[in-house]
């Protein structure tokens, strides 16, 4: 009995085909097995693939998009994985909406180029809804191996700011002190006086009151 | 069918992992500014989005923790940028369940953030939607944040608030619904930069 189960975003729909397995004690309606998967993307030519293919998209795709909550968007996936996830840099400065995500798919074909896909934000935002949907869906047990969302170190989160951002203090704190130490430098040393000429010895004097009798 | 071997475990069930309950697992102040941040975006997209959250959060079993908008409020004051600010920390079961609420409200409201990111619309409509959205944030932050605070000051800045205010709004849309939980729960606990 062959089950077909969609998840529908504005710009993206994913079906997935499957069977119940029911040697794991699965229900009717439950796909334990996947035998097909096919991601619609609007403007895109349609992906599919086997299981490992879509185990590949959501492990690149939804730590992407964790990092991304966090404003701190980092390439994911090895050269070598099948799915890698990426920023694309603004050509110029501003925040106007633009494809600004890259999705590279190496296909398991020998002597064929990766394929690119460019998203926006909404894009990758209904990609991102429709792959939590599937992984939250309790109709399907597939058994997906995914990194689970923790809390960025401190020295990740530093990546955000900009190299020169980050170096401006110490280096204004460099300068500070090297402008301090070079004005120090040109002040004059006092001039070293002559030493004081050794006092005679002192003699017994007379003194001014006569001594008491 | 042949080529179809792959079966799943029983006992794999990736949906069903258990938040770290640790102590560690209660929000930052940092994480609490964004929190109650993003609810006030929330607010500004959603002009009903007060009265909106306490029946959300009716409908999501928080009848008892948040039964109205002053107890809502509450919470939602240890915000340390507020300017009726309370000392203090929540507890977790509380920042889940303003976490929980504010992805459900994101889900209803993501039409709407969808139209604000998306870069297939036309380029003026998309900027008076902007306009319209950081308009009413302003005002909601004028009206309950402290401008002495330098988050607030940053916010409200014309050069930096419009990138920080994007940053809110991606947030919200990917953080949106119930697979947005683990991933804005985790960002809120992200370590202080």
């Amino acid at each position: 009995m062959k089950l077909s189960h969609r998840y529908e975003q504005t710009s993206c729909r994913l079906r997935i085909d499957g069977l119940p397995d029911l040697s794991a004690g699965h229900g009717q309606d439950v796909i334990g097995i996947l035998s097909a998967w096919e991601l619609d993307l609007a403007g895109h030519p349609t992906l599919e693939g086997k299981r490992d293919h879509l185990q590949a998209l959501m492990t690149a795709v939804l730590p992407y998009a964790r990092h991304l909550v966090s404003s701190v968007p980092r390439p994911m996936g090895a050269a070598t994985d099948p799915v890698q996830m990426e920023p694309i840099p603004a050509a110029k400065p501003g925040i106007r909406n633009r494809p600004a995500h890259r999705l590279r798919l190496h296909s398991s074909q020998p002597d064929t180029q990766p394929l690119e896909l460019s998203f926006d934000d909404a894009e990758l935002a209904d990609l991102v809804r429709c792959l939590d949907q599937l992984r939250l869906d309790p109709r399907v047990r597939l058994g997906f191996d995914l990194p689970p969302d923790r809390p960025l170190q401190r020295r990740e989160i530093l990546e955000r700011v900009p190299l020169r951002q980050r170096l401006a203090a110490p280096a204004a704190g460099l300068a500070a002190l090297a402008i301090t130490t070079a004005l120090g430098l040109m002040v004059p040393l006092p001039r070293r006086t002559a030493p004081p000429a050794a006092s005679p010895e002192a003699t017994p004097t007379t003194p001014l009151s006569p001594p008491p009798r | 069918m042949a080529d179809v071997t792959i079966t799943a475990p029983a006992e794999a069930a990736v949906e069903d992992q258990p938040l770290p309950s640790s102590p560690a697992a209660r929000l930052s102040r940092r994480g609490l500014e964004r929190l109650d941040l993003m609810l006030l975006s929330v607010e500004a997209l959603d002009l009903n989005g007060g009265e909106a959250m306490v029946w959300m959060a009716s409908q999501l079993g928080f009848g008892s923790l948040f039964p109205n908008r002053v107890e809502l409020w509450k919470r939602r004051c240890y915000n340390p940028l507020r300017l009726a600010c309370r000392r203090g920390v929540l507890s977790e079961a509380e920042t889940d369940a303003l976490i929980s609420l504010l992805c459900a409200m994101a889900e209803r409201l993501y039409p709407m953030l969808r139209q604000l990111l998306s870069a297939a619309e036309p380029e003026p409509v998309t900027q008076q939607r902007w306009q319209l959205f950081r308009s009413r944030l302003d005002e909601l932050v004028r009206e309950r944040l402290n401008p002495r605070r330098g988050g607030v000051q940053k916010l409200l800045d014309p050069q930096e608030g419009p990138r920080l205010q994007r940053q809110l709004v991606q947030g919200l849309a990917l953080g949106s619904g119930r697979g947005g939980f683990d991933r804005l729960k985790a960002s809120l606990m992200d370590a202080a930069a």
